[in-house]
């Protein structure tokens, strides 16, 4: 049989990967097929993995499955950009719309842990008003969550990811200190902090889930900055080595490997467990309950893709919202070229950032808000925004190169409005599994293009007043996939219940990313998990008053 | 071009702490690619050296980077990006496509295959190419823009700064697990990372260079 | 290497400090009947050397790491190495050179920190935590002062010019104990910054501060704690600092690639040569208790 965890299942007889050992094992309790365990979840990211440890700490029988390969880390991950492609999800995928977006690296992966293996680790909370955006700030749609309650649960996960993070946090409502200290500054955090100083607005060491000392099994980071590369030293707090291992510690089964193609719905319109594609066969597991966390484009793919006869537009979807509201946020950057040394492939790549225009609104021609962070492109990604973000090629691409080491720039993390025209939907070409791929559609609307104007405006601004030269502007890129999927209070115009149920099928759960309403200026994957820590919780007083 | 990282080689640093066994054998792995076409046919490979040549040229090097050796082997293990627009195949069908249309303009525009136009004339097609005026109906519905820049471009450039020759020319400081770095901040340089000729003095970042383990 | 010949480099000017001071040291025989007196001198002399050791070690590294980007860099290394050397001779060393030494470590310290507070003011960000936790730590010159301000107490105590009496004896403990809680300040900085994340980082922040305040209460005469107690503290500072070293090289053990990536792990992690300067003041802080126990001989 092959060890390569791409091809065969590693979570088997009875024991899944130890993360935090080159060859190891810990034990791993399973569930047989015919059993019908209390949760299937699809997917073990930010959403699926963060509930499956929540849900099985609360005593509940749970199966996760993913299907991507369990890895371990420290044996498994190159120090190398194109070998490291194997934590994306590049099964085939339709993109279309006025600004078509690009997917792959860009937007998610495809590992149990799931996007987190290969994020860049920035954890930040919403700011309070955007859980009521259409009531509080006149854009938008409200969320049926409370940000006090939310300030908790982030709390929660702080706690759980030991986010390294400033001692004072400039912005919001006051929040506990975080769990570990903030990391020391490289050259590109620092030209951030001069362009904001110079602009007279605040700034701060970006809160990030990599360990700034040792904790557990895990090794604190050693700054070789290929974080959205996968972390070969376990610093990275992703879901693979924080949530999963606790989840199996508690009783959880990880499937790797395992492709969910089908939710089965039952006479009486509740979910009965998934089928799934394992070992080359199509399996099915039952189920009390079904989760799915597959992230923005795969879960209104599966529940499309699920369509019966009773629910011909596809599952949980009465209000014709499923794949509708996808909405992913502008990442648009100026770059320009230092005197100095910058090397930014060292260190995270994010480690400074400002988040002002979050929480200012006097001056804006726009709604939403964005924050904007230091960069650290590694080569390959580079050469490729010089081709084509700059239109660089031949010896003009080559030489200017030469001036890696000295690139600095600053990226946004902007909000985009919810448009529902932004859509997952199924393409008539199917995949290796026979499944029909996705087709993703996505336009910009003048409200993002204000928004990105004035960023750009302003970290050109920011840039200028350091020592850099060469400004230019990269104004295509996009970033982090949410929606699809939204809560709210009413059936009519929403998927689920802020609970992460969904209003159609009772037993039927979606936790991911795709739950947001609305996306806000910061990364997301904190407020994925926070939404999981509290369904998690929701779920256990359901379960004891009797209402699953 | 005068070296920037003179006496600088990011294999140096191989067998030393900042290489894990999976890099080492991922690059080994990398630099035994075999020559010679294996996915494409042996003209269209001969297309996508002439291509490598422009949009990465390196004329004065001694042992070139085996770029379209690096194309091929992607393609061939099946390599895909994650997304591709609507109306535009896989990769692979897309590359083959894109050869032949590129044979096509450059016959139409010069009488003869593209890989046997002049370097000025080459580039000349790109440059039509990357702003998307090429719509031979070879092209067969693709945007020549996007296949430029999504696609032949790009698989190209990304191959080019896969390879450790081109890790040393930009004075990158390459693999590094388990040991990462300690001095981040402005104009600062670990012991193990690429010195920059500075000031004209090339010999004191040689002598640097040949110290990075 | 760099890094292996500065290391080299740096284990040389130890080793010569230590052979040069004991074979000084050695050279005559010591007197038959010890007073009181020499003892503290002498327990002086033993402070002062490890203080200088520590400080000797810990630059070399930090400076180390930051490239030595000028030459004052190297001076702490020099005067450190100078002032261990003349303390472990204790009395043989000629006494103006003892002098010399003492005031130069006294002022180096002092420059270093000039140094270290103007590294931190020009930087991005000022007076921030993240200049604290990773800018030139302000405090740690501090210690080369201490270091000759004990090495020339134990001078003017062996010569006679200054009384092992305890008026003395309070002014040396209060000495040690202000030292002692300028270090508290120093660690509680970095296992804050290192979030305390084991329990035994609390150690180094709670037993010297017990001492220091012990110290403190003998050098203003409050009449309590006893001697004797205070003496346990110290002595249970002494050993924690020497302890800390082990719980260091525990945790470079604990870093990415271990002690095999020491060119990385001996600069980013914890730093083995600082837990003993807290056993260096400590053993001054005995040399001060045994001070006041003169009026007994
Ligand atoms: C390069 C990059 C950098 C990022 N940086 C940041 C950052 O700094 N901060 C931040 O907050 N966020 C960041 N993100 C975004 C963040 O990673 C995601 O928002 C988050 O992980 C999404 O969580 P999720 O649970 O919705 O989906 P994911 O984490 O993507 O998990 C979905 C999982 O479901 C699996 N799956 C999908 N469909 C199926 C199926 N049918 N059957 C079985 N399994 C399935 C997938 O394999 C995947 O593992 C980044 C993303 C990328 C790509
Ligand atoms: S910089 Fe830190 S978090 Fe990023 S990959 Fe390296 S060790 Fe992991």
């Amino acid at each position: 049989m092959s060890d390569d965890p791409m091809q065969t299942p590693r979570a088997t007889k009875g024991r899944a990967p130890d993360v935090f050992m080159p060859g190891g094992w810990v034990p791993m309790r399973e569930y047989r097929e015919d059993e019908k365990v209390d949760f299937v979840i699809v997917g073990t990211g930010a959403g699926g993995g963060t509930l499956a440890c929540k849900l099985a700490e609360a005593g509940f029988s749970v199966v996760a499955m993913d299907a991507g390969p369990y890895w371990r880390p420290l044996e498994d991950f190159a120090s190398d950009e194109s070998h490291q492609s194997k934590l994306y999800w590049t099964d085939d995928r339709i993109v279309d719309g006025l600004n078509p977006l690009q997917l792959g690296s860009n937007n998610s992966g495809k590992s149990v842990g799931g996007s987190t293996v290969h994020f860049a680790m920035v954890s930040l909370r919403f700011r309070p008003e955007w859980f009521k955006s259409r009531s509080k700030l006149g854009y938008g749609f409200d969320w049926p969550l409370d940000w006090r309650e939310m300030w908790a649960y982030y709390r929660e996960v702080e706690d759980a990811l030991a986010i390294s993070g400033p001692v004072n946090y400039p912005w919001g409502p006051p929040r506990p200190r975080y769990p570990y200290r903030a990391h020391q500054l490289n050259a590109a955090a620092l030209a951030l902090a001069e362009g904001c100083e110079a602009m007279g607005i605040p700034w701060t060491e970006t809160p990030i889930a990599t360990l700034s000392a040792p904790r557990g099994r895990a090794r604190p980071c050693v700054y070789r900055g290929f974080c959205v590369l996968g972390c070969s030293t376990n610093a990275k707090q992703s879901a693979l080595v924080t949530w999963i291992p606790r989840a199996i510690a508690a009783g959880a089964e990880i499937r790797d490997l395992a492709m969910v193609g089908r939710v089965e719905v039952d006479r009486s319109d509740r979910a009965t467990g998934v089928h799934y594609h394992r070992n080359g066969n199509w399996r099915f597991q039952r189920a009390r309950n079904v989760v799915v966390a597959g992230y923005a484009i795969e879960t209104p793919r599966l529940l499309l893709n699920s369509a019966s006869d009773r629910f011909p537009e596809g599952l949980a979807n009465s209000s014709g919202l499923v794949g509708k509201y996808i909405t992913v946020q502008s990442n648009q950057a100026v770059w320009g070229t230092s005197d100095k040394e910058i090397r930014s492939y060292k260190s995270p790549p994010s480690l400074a950032l400002t988040e002002h225009w979050n929480y200012e609104d006097e001056g804006k021609d726009f709604h939403g808000g964005y924050c904007y962070m230091s960069q650290g492109p590694e080569p390959q990604l580079w050469a490729n925004t010089l081709l084509s973000g700059r239109g660089l090629w031949g010896d003009a691409l080559v030489s200017e190169m030469q001036n890696y080491n000295h690139v600095v720039g600053l990226k946004m993390v902007g909000e985009m409005l919810p448009q529902e025209r932004n859509a997952v939907t199924l393409a008539d070409e199917t995949d290796q599994y026979g499944l029909p791929i996705p087709c993703v559609t996505y336009s910009w609307c003048d409200n993002d293009r204000a928004m990105i104007d004035h960023a750009l405006g302003f970290m050109g601004q920011a840039l200028r007043a350091t020592d850099a030269r060469d400004i230019w502007e990269q104004t295509d890129d996009t970033c982090h996939l949410n929606g699809g999927a939204r809560m709210g209070d009413d059936p009519r115009t929403s998927v689920v219940d802020a609970d992460c149920r969904s209003w159609d099928i009772p037993n039927l759960w979606i936790c991911d990313g795709s739950v947001f309403p609305t996306v806000g200026g910061v990364n997301p994957s904190l407020t994925i998990q926070a939404i999981a820590c509290r369904t998690g919780d929701r779920i256990a007083a359901m379960a004891r008053r009797g209402e699953l | 071009m005068t070296e920037r990282y003179s006496g600088y080689d990011v294999m140096s640093k191989r067998n030393g702490p900042s290489w894990n066994d999976k890099t080492r054998q991922v690059v080994d792995d990398r630099l035994a690619t075999p020559r010679g076409p294996r996915f494409f046919s042996e003209t269209e490979y001969r297309t996508v050296e002439s291509l490598a040549d422009r949009i990465v040229p390196q004329p004065h090097r001694v042992d070139p980077i085996p770029v379209a050796d690096l194309v091929d082997a992607r393609l061939l293990a099946g390599g895909q990006d994650g997304f591709r627009h609507l109306g535009m195949p896989p990769p692979g069908e897309a590359w083959r496509r894109a050869l032949a249309a590129l044979d096509a303009e450059a016959q139409a525009a010069h009488g003869a295959n593209f890989r046997h136009l002049s370097s000025p004339d080459r580039d000349g097609l790109l440059h039509c190419m990357h702003e998307g005026r090429l719509d031979h109906p070879a092209w067969q519905g693709m945007s020549s823009q996007l296949v430029f820049t999504q696609l032949v471009a790009k698989d190209i450039v990304f191959a080019y700064y896969a390879h450790p020759t081109a890790w040393s020319e930009i004075g990158w400081g390459g693999p590094a697990s388990p040991r990462g770095y300690v001095r981040t901040g402005y104009d600062r340089r670990d012991p193990w990372e690429a010195a920059e000729v500075k000031d004209g003095d090339a010999a004191a970042a040689i002598r640097k260079n040949r110290r990075v383990r | 290497m760099r890094g292996r010949t500065a290391a080299i480099a740096v284990s040389g000017l130890f080793a010569a400090a230590v052979l040069g001071g004991l074979a000084a040291r050695g050279r005559r025989r010591p007197p038959a009947r010890r007073t009181r007196r020499d003892h503290a001198a002498r327990q002086l002399d033993w402070g002062a050397a490890t203080l200088a050791g520590s400080v000797l070690f810990d630059s070399a590294i930090e400076h180390y790491r930051g490239s030595f980007e000028h030459l004052g860099m190297y001076v702490p290394l020099a005067v450190a190495s100078a002032s261990m050397a003349t303390s472990l001779s204790g009395g043989r060393c000629p006494g103006q050179l003892r002098t010399g030494t003492s005031v130069a470590a006294m002022l180096a310290g002092v420059a270093g920190l000039g140094f270290h507070v103007y590294d931190i003011s020009k930087r991005t960000g000022g007076w921030s935590w993240q200049n604290l936790f990773y800018a030139a730590p302000v405090g740690a010159p501090g210690a080369l002062s201490l270091a000759g301000l004990i090495g020339l107490a134990a001078q003017q105590l062996r010569s006679g010019d200054w009384p092992s009496d305890q008026q003395s004896g309070r002014a040396l403990a209060a000495l040690a104990s202000a030292g002692i809680l300028g270090d508290v300040a120093e660690v509680w900085l970095l296992h804050f910054r290192g979030a305390f994340h084991n329990p035994a980082m609390y150690l180094p922040v709670t037993v010297p501060p017990a001492a220091s305040l012990a110290l403190a209460g003998i050098a203003v005469g409050a009449g309590r704690p006893t001697l004797q107690t205070t003496r346990g503290w110290l002595w249970a500072t002494a050993a924690t600092g020497l302890a800390g070293v082990g719980f260091h090289a525990w945790g470079v053990h604990r870093m990415m690639g271990g002690w095999r990536n020491w060119s990385q792990n001996l600069l980013d992690g914890p730093p083995l040569p600082a837990p003993p300067s807290y056993t260096g003041l400590a053993i001054a802080g005995l040399a001060s208790l045994r001070m006041m126990e003169d009026r007994h001989d």
